[in-house]
Formats: C-alpha cells, structure tokens, sequence
C-alpha cells in the first residue's frame, strides 16, 4: 500500500530534506503533501524536487501559513478531501524572534506558539476528528526545549511544550497503533538557526540531511524500538 | 452484518465515581471510546446501539463525534435494570445477528469481536476459568450449603454474540418467570437456547472499582508491550 506524506515547513532547512530522502527511500511513500508559507525557496526548492523526484512519486504543494489556524485548518479539510489518508505526519514547521524578556514582543510569543505547538495539535486533532489514522507522527522540538537559554525565552517555551504534547499524543494514540516520534535536534544549519546564531559558521554545525536521515530511520522498522523518549539529534 | 449493542447506562454506584462510570477516564481517555474505537474497525459491524446514563446523550454525542465514529450509531434511554436496558436496546436493532458488550470492559479488541462473528455458533460468548474457589451459601443464615465444581465453572465475559430471535426468547422468558438475571448467556439458556463459549483473556477486566480503573490504566498502557 503506498503511503501519504505531510511535511510542514517543507520550502527549505530540516523539512525539505526530509521531503527529499523520503522520496527517495524505500518507505513506499508515494505522495507528499509539502505545507509552507509561500515564499522564493519554496518556488525554487519544490520545482528542483519535482525536477528529482522518481516518477512515481506525486508531490502536492500547499501555501499556508502555519501559524493561521483558520487557514491550516481549512487546509487541512481540503487536504482529505483529496487523499484518503495521512500515514506519516512531519511537524517541521518552526518560528523564533529571539530576543530578551525585556523585549518580547507578546505578538511574536503568540505567533512562537501558534507555529511551533498549536500547529501540530490542530493538524493531529483536525485529521482525527476527521477519521484519520496516523501510522507515524513526528513532531521536530530542539534541544532547547529541554534546557531553556536566555534570550529564547519564547522559542524554549514553545519546543519544551512540544515534548510534553508528545508523550500525551504517545499515549493517547497507542490504541490506533500510532507511534509519535519526539525529535529534539541540536544546532543545525538552518534558516533558523541562523536567526538564533547568526554570527555562527553554518558549515560547522549538523546539517538538515543529518536530521532528515534520523527521520527516515524513525519512520521505518528500526524507528519502534527508539521512539519512546524524546530522541535529541546532536552531533 | 451484525449489530453491536453496547451497555453504557448504568450509573456506576460501586465505582464510586464523581460521574457516570462510562465517562470514568482510563489513560486519560473516557472508557466507552475504547469499545468504539475497536467496534468501529470491524467492517461487519453495520451499526452500533448505544444507551447512555440519564442526561448524559449530548456528552455521548460528542464523543461518538471527536472520535470519528464512522459506524452509524443509535441511541437508547437505559433501562431501570440491565435486563430493561438491552430491551431497549433490542428495540433498535436491524441485523438478525447482534454482539453485546459493555463499556466498563474497556480492553475489548476488534479482534474479539471478530472471533464471535467468525464462530460457527450463533450464540456464542467469551467465558474464562476461574482460579477461585466458589462457594453456594444461604446469605441470610450465612450457612455454606454445599460445593460447587470448579472445572466446570466460567466467569462470563463480554462481549457475547446472540441470533435476535433467540436473544428476545430469553428476554421474554426472564420477564414471564420473573428471574433477574445480570447477564444474558444463562438467561438464554434457561430460556432453552443453545449457548456456546470461546475461551477467553484474563486481561478483559470489567472496571468497577476504583482499583479497576488502575488496572486497567496500567494494562492499557503497556498494550502490547513485552515483560510487563
């Protein structure tokens, strides 16, 4: 049975290399549905994929804003509408204005959380109440949601509430055989990254291939026996 | 096609619990979703006859909603006794062939449902040893009268498969002799219906006590989990 994929923030970084590798692994995923803000990357990076991509692979495109619930969750019904069901779920999408307590703007912090927490539940909560069956959810936090630093006062936030929110999915979803998969990378070259770090050397740090093959191994065989825990991805 | 009548009425006295005992949170989810999750993935399972505690449909409602019942379900008033409440329900049924389970034995799989509409029998349900010695005794003088043999005693389980006909038989020969009865396997027997049993699990616990509501978080949880 040839499987859905759904990646969010899948124009660039950890999301479109996830897209990439999965495409060409032997995971029997034949569509990918690629959600991202419309931007330039994600012109450019999904017409190179398209242009990559094995023949009998289907690569669907949705612009949204993952931190416009109105808009993710008409998205979503729209989305199973036309494929029957969503197999593995990809919770990529992230957002970060990192910036001391004295200056956060409470906008950003909602918009933190919108993208990096409430996001992924509404795409898990919507698609169940829809009938959905997940086989794999992964849900992308950071290292930083488990040791907060100053000056991510925001960002920590949201990625430590993102770890919680999957030991509850891990045990609440067990009955459907779901498994969720917790994934806390480290620094990684990514177009957030260098938000939080920007006078860091990108070539020094783990790179989205890296996190992207943890993912692929997660989503196969191997993934049930480590995908209990949070799994922090560091090199 | 086979209807499941699913016994969700009872107000959960010996639970001891704030609400209805069918909204009691196992894992943190709400007993009853367990049986219809695991009814709803049986493609033989046509429709589902529900009933719920007084005042309580809306609740039920919802649930049924959330989570994504796709399998018709009906609903029913529950009965003044259990006996009154599968009368009721009965009333809703369509199919001549009809499961019955209850929703305090949350640790029901498709699975076993399957197994009773696969057997040959058509009154069939899951009955388990007993490791327990049961005594017959006259509770008013507290005299011990006499013994039973335990290998050729079962504790009855659900879910239970019944032909229509033969169920209502039994219902009809409850009320003319007037015999409560707290399941329907025996009733039916009494009745003069032939009745089967399938080994049953160990596991298939009927919570109603708040110790049960442990258990069975802890067994539910480590579902299929290996040296638990």
């Amino acid at each position: 049975m040839s499987k859905t994929a759904l990646i969010t923030g899948a124009s660039k970084g950890i999301g479109l290399e996830t897209a990439r590798r999965l495409a060409a692994s032997d995971l029997d995923i034949t569509t990918f549905i690629l959600m991202a803000r419309p931007s330039v990357d994600f012109d450019v990076n999904f017409a190179a994929l398209e242009a990559q991509a094995p023949s009998n692979v289907t690569l669907v495109r949705r612009d949204v804003d993952l931190g416009d619930r109105q808009a993710l969750i008409a998205a979503i019904h729209d989305l199973h509408g036309h494929h029957k069901n969503i197999d593995y779920l990809i919770n990529n999408a992230g957002f970060t204005n990192p910036v001391p307590i004295h200056q956060v703007d409470f906008a950003d912090f909602e918009r933190s959380m919108a993208v990096n927490l409430y996001a992924p539940f509404t795409l898990v909560q919507e698609l169940l109440h829809l009938g959905n069956r997940f086989e794999v959810i992964v849900n992308i936090s950071s290292t930083a949601g488990i040791t907060g630093r100053s000056g991510w006062l925001t960002y920590s936030a949201s990625k430590a509430a993102v770890i919680n929110m999957s030991e509850v999915m891990r045990d609440e979803l067990k009955i459907y055989g779901t498994r969720v998969v917790c994934l806390s990378p480290g620094r990684t070259a990514t177009a957030l990254r260098r938000v939080l770090a920007p006078d860091e050397d990108p070539t020094t740090i783990m790179q989205p291939q890296h996190v992207a093959q943890v993912i692929e191994t997660m989503l196969g065989p191997t993934g049930q026996y480590v995908d209990q825990q949070n799994v922090i991805v560091r090199q | 096609m086979i209807s499941l009548i699913l016994l969700n009425g009872g107000m959960g006295a010996r639970a001891r619990t704030a609400g209805p005992k069918q909204f009691v949170k196992i894992n943190g989810v709400p007993i009853v979703a367990y049986s219809l999750k695991a009814a709803d993935e049986v493609e033989e399972i046509t429709e589902i006859v529900l009933n719920f505690p007084p005042g309580h449909r809306d609740t039920l409602e919802d649930l049924v909603r959330d989570y994504a019942i796709s399998t018709p379900v009906k609903y029913a008033d529950a009965g003044e006794t259990r006996q009154g409440s599968v009368a009721l329900l009965l009333d809703q049924v369509t199919n001549d062939s009809v499961l019955l389970h209850e929703s305090a034995r949350p640790i029901v799989t498709a699975d076993d449902f399957r197994t009773l509409i696969q057997s040959e029998h058509a009154n069939v349900g899951f009955m388990r040893e007993i490791s327990f010695t049961v005594a017959p005794v006259d509770p008013d003088t507290s005299r011990v009268t006499g013994s039973l043999e335990r290998a050729r005693l079962r504790n009855v389980q659900l879910p239970q498969k019944f032909n229509l006909g033969d169920l209502r038989k039994g219902h009809e020969y409850a009320s003319e002799s007037g015999t409560p009865y707290t399941e329907d396997a025996t009733m039916c027997v009494d009745a003069g219906v032939d009745v089967f049993f399938i080994e049953g699990s160990e596991n298939n616990l009927k919570v109603t006590t708040p110790g049960d509501v442990n258990l069975a978080t802890m067994l539910l949880r480590h579902e299929g989990d290996e040296n638990v």
